[in-house]
């Protein structure tokens, strides 16, 4: 380096600390010119811990040293004035009273002349005393520890000092490469971190020693501030019981109660016009003779999806039949095709509106999360009260679970359609509906065509659920399985749910693929 | 004079949320392009740019990027809406057009290359260029017809069947051109159509689309960043810089005689032997002081819009000044060696 840009770095590490900037200058110029570890001392940093850290702004080394300064200053306490054997002596105590319990029924069963009851009475206390010796015992060698806990914390101390004395400019010069290159950090010493820092440790620093050095601690704090928050002061629990919970509880069952009064139409008008397109599956499905189905599916999967899928689905189909679960799989596969049909039917509009407006995805975006993350069984409760029983419901669970996928995939394709190209689209006239149907759509399908998959595959995954609400199909069959733990029922009925799965996906990929023409 | 087709009138674009308060700001207190963007926190895309481009010329904008050009052109099919200004193309006022009007001329009389090809990745190269006619709703026999007919013109004959991605990036921008041209537009507007393509597909391109633009005689604005090919490409040249048009001329205009530092420092570098000519350094016939006997009836004669490419063949075969002619043959000016070298130099006498 020139002296022109040594000086440039000290004016500006000068700018930076504000502060006793000739020592700072130096150490930061020590630490610079190594490369691994360099051994720069901070005494001011090694006194005042992580007060140094509130007041230079470096936040890291507050927290670090707040936590562990805290350590070893509990380790202190509990050697100071702990009471490191209370449990063992409140023991002895309880011990000693029984004892005297039981010499005094002796005493008294000698007194009606029950020689044998007195003698067996006597023969307990001696028990207890054995133990209640034993309980004072410990509860001496805890105190006797005191000395080494004590000798223990005071080198974690001194270790902890060491460890902010020699750490302190290295956090700092950290620091002032990132104030450098202007991403906010503080320079110089600030006061309101300074405040801010006592603040904190105030807060936390008492009540956490207090908490692990002194049995009651409870009724410490009520000692010391002289009964004026009341006999005992709550800091072990929150002392809130289950009371605002139960109420607020009661409240949304009252809520639910009257949605379910006052709109059972609307309910009903949902769970016929699902059970419309369950019944019109199930009919193809259930009612069309064996083997029509297994033909017509066959043949699908060869010309949709080539004779690797066909071959694929036609030992599927052989594996339900002869396991005897055809007709169980057929309602499955009507359950699970109604729920995806009609993900597919909500979901790609709701996907396209979302992938066009920011605005609602980021209102939308909480709700899939929620509709995602939320265990089923808590919706599942409300279902019950709206839509009662059986498939529809068991539908109505699948939508719930399985369709943020194709919603979320659809406004990811949407929005990963190139600017340019539609652009290019605009320019030559389009409309925006031409737009959708010409470009934004055929651009977004492999996206949208993920999206459905993934949807397919969770709506199986809701099977077994969805027939906790009375859901006929392979998933009773687990669910019955599970309570007998039938494991090779559970097992085969399993593998079942699984081929149906594979089925209906690598035929919608095969129509994917062939489409797009890649292999 | 050939009419204008395209006519733009002190047209601004400004980005952001506070647009018309900063156009006030700007027209009221003259505000600079740093000072919006510090005071309004928006971007002067282009400012006050005015000017017009006559019936089949083509006009080309040069520029580096970020200043304004891309954003320029497409004011010209309102792709982009201008903050203040006119905009009127083909005798009609752009701003005033409503939705289908838009997108009727858009379809119909304007047609549009893109530096990044943007063909629709799904559809055939023949479906990429129907596309227009797609959108205007023409049948798929005339469709067919006609992208056809515009493969042919941009030599891409046999490859109708492919998809875009199956083509070089050369090939594909000539699918764009074909596009551009499928719904037969008054005006081209090509933004930096040849930009992403490398120098000799560059120059291939550039002699294609020269010559098709001399057969079809469509009106074009070209977009580039490149002075080189505004100079093979253009009749005349406007040069913008921070949005701002700083001069328009023919090439000769823009090397002889640069409006400001800018522009001579982009001229600087450029080959000025067929960009300058006789009449622009020759001094005139009455003014010439000879600095040693000559002969005017043994020097050349050349014709005054001959280029210093062809002055140089001529210099070199005679000691001779040359004498430089009118239209109808008088002689008017001469060029001697001093001159003819100032000339290649500097572009000027």
């Amino acid at each position: 380096m020139t002296d022109a840009a040594i000086g440039a770095t000290e004016r500006s590490v000068e700018e930076f600390v504000q502060e006793k900037s000739a020592y700072y200058a130096r150490e930061f110029a020590r630490i610079q010119g190594k490369t691994g570890f360099s051994w720069s001392w901070n005494s001011m940093a090694a006194v005042c811990g992580p007060l140094w850290g509130a007041a230079r702004g470096v936040w890291g080394f507050f927290w670090t040293f707040l936590v562990l300064e805290l350590f070893a200053l509990v380790q202190v306490g509990r050697g100071l004035w702990g009471e490191l054997g209370a449990d063992q002596l409140a023991r002895y105590e309880r011990l000693l009273e029984n004892i005297a319990r039981r010499e005094a029924q002796a005493a008294e069963s000698l007194a009606l002349g029950d020689a044998d009851d007195a003698e067996a009475k006597l023969k307990i206390a001696e028990n207890l005393r054995a133990a209640a010796d034993k309980a004072l015992e410990a509860a001496t060698a805890a105190n006797s520890m005191a000395l080494t806990i004590l000798l223990t914390g005071i080198a974690l101390l001194v270790a902890v000092k060491l460890a902010e004395g020699f750490y302190a400019n290295i956090a700092y010069e950290a620091q002032y490469l990132r104030w450098r290159s202007g991403r906010g950090a503080q320079a110089g010493i600030n006061r309101s971190g300074l405040l801010f820092g006592a603040v904190g440790i105030l807060a936390i620093w008492p009540l956490t020693l207090l908490r692990f050095t002194v049995a009651k601690p409870d009724e410490a704090i009520a000692g010391f501030t002289g009964g004026f928050l009341g006999e005992r002061v709550p800091i072990t629990e929150f002392p809130v019981g289950k009371e605002y919970f139960a109420a607020l509880a009661k409240r949304v069952d009252t809520g639910f109660d009257w949605l379910a009064i006052n709109f059972g139409d609307v309910f009903d008008g949902v769970t016929a016009g699902i059970r419309s397109v369950l019944d019109g599956l199930e009919v193809l499905l259930i009612q069309s003779p064996w083997p029509v189905v297994m033909f017509v599916t066959v043949v699908v999967a060869l010309r949709l999806a080539g004779p690797r899928v066909a071959i694929f689905t036609a030992a599927a189909l052989v594996y339900l039949a002869f396991m005897g679960l055809w007709e169980l799989a057929m309602i499955t596969v009507a359950l699970i095709g109604a729920g995806a049909a009609l993900c597919v039917v909500i979901g790609i509009p709701l996907g396209i509106w979302f992938g066009k407006s920011r605005r609602a995805y980021a209102i939308a975006e909480p709700v899939l999360d929620f509709m995602q993350t939320m265990p089923a069984f808590v919706y599942l409760i409300p279902i019950i009260a709206f839509f009662g029983t059986g498939k529809p419901p068991g539908v109505l669970a699948t939508l719930i679970f399985a369709m943020p996928p194709v919603i979320r995939l659809t406004a990811l394709g949407m929005r990963g359609v190139p600017e340019t190209t539609k652009e290019a689209a605009i320019a030559f006239g389009c409309s925006r509906r031409q737009l959708l149907f010409n470009v934004e759509l055929p651009l977004a399908l492999p996206s949208i065509m993920t999206g459905i998959n993934q949807t397919i595959l969770m709506a199986l995954s809701m099977v077994v659920i969805a027939s906790l609400i009375g859901a006929e199909g392979l998933g009773a069959l687990i669910l019955e399985a599970l309570q007998y733990a039938a494991k090779g029922q559970g097992l085969l009925g399993g593998l079942a749910i699984l081929f149906c799965a594979m089925v209906i996906d690598r035929i919608a990929q095969g129509i994917y693929r062939k489409k797009t023409g890649a292999a | 004079m050939a009419e204008n087709v395209i006519t733009l009138e002190g047209v601004w674009k400004i980005f952001g949320q506070n647009a018309d308060a900063s156009m006030a700001a700007i027209h009221d207190r003259g505000l600079g392009k740093a000072e919006v963007l510090k005071e309004f926190d928006c971007v002067v895309g282009i400012a006050d740019v005015s000017f017009s481009v006559r019936r089949g010329e083509i006009f080309c904008v040069m520029g580096l990027s970020g200043s304004g050009k891309s954003t320029m052109v497409r004011h010209l099919n309102r792709l982009i809406e201008p903050t203040a200004g006119q905009v009127s193309v083909l005798g009609r006022d752009m701003l005033t057009l409503s939705e289908s009007e838009l997108r009727e001329m858009r379809a119909m009389n304007i047609g549009m290359v893109f530096q990044h090809m943007a063909l629709l990745p799904h559809r055939t190269v023949r479906d990429n260029v129907a596309f227009p006619l797609q959108v205007r709703g023409e049948p798929k026999s005339r469709r067919w017809e006609v992208s056809q007919r515009c493969l042919e013109m941009v030599d891409l004959t046999g490859y109708e069947d492919r998809f875009p991605r199956e083509l070089s990036g050369g090939m594909q921008q000539r699918v764009g051109l074909a596009r551009a041209l499928a719904s037969d537009p008054e005006v081209l507007l090509m933004d930096e159509p040849f930009s992403a393509l490398d120098p000799l597909i560059r120059r291939q391109l550039q002699d294609q689309f020269m010559a098709l633009s001399a057969e079809l005689n469509k009106t074009t604005v070209f977009i580039t960043h490149d002075l080189d090919e505004a100079i093979r490409i253009g009749n005349r040249i406007a040069i913008m810089k921070d949005g701002r048009i700083v001069q328009i001329g023919t090439p000769e205009e823009i090397v002889t005689r640069p409006a400001d530092e800018y522009v001579r420092d982009f001229v600087e570098g450029i080959s000025k032997l067929k960009l300058v000519f006789a009449h622009s350094i020759m001094v005139p016939i009455k003014d010439y002081k000879p600095t040693r006997q000559v002969n005017f009836d043994e020097s050349p004669r050349a014709h005054h819009g001959a280029d210093l490419d062809q002055l140089i063949d001529v210099a070199t075969s005679t000691e001779n000044v040359i004498i430089i002619t009118g239209d109808d043959g008088d002689d008017i000016g001469v060029v001697d060696r001093a001159t003819l070298l100032k000339g290649i130099q500097g572009g000027k006498a």
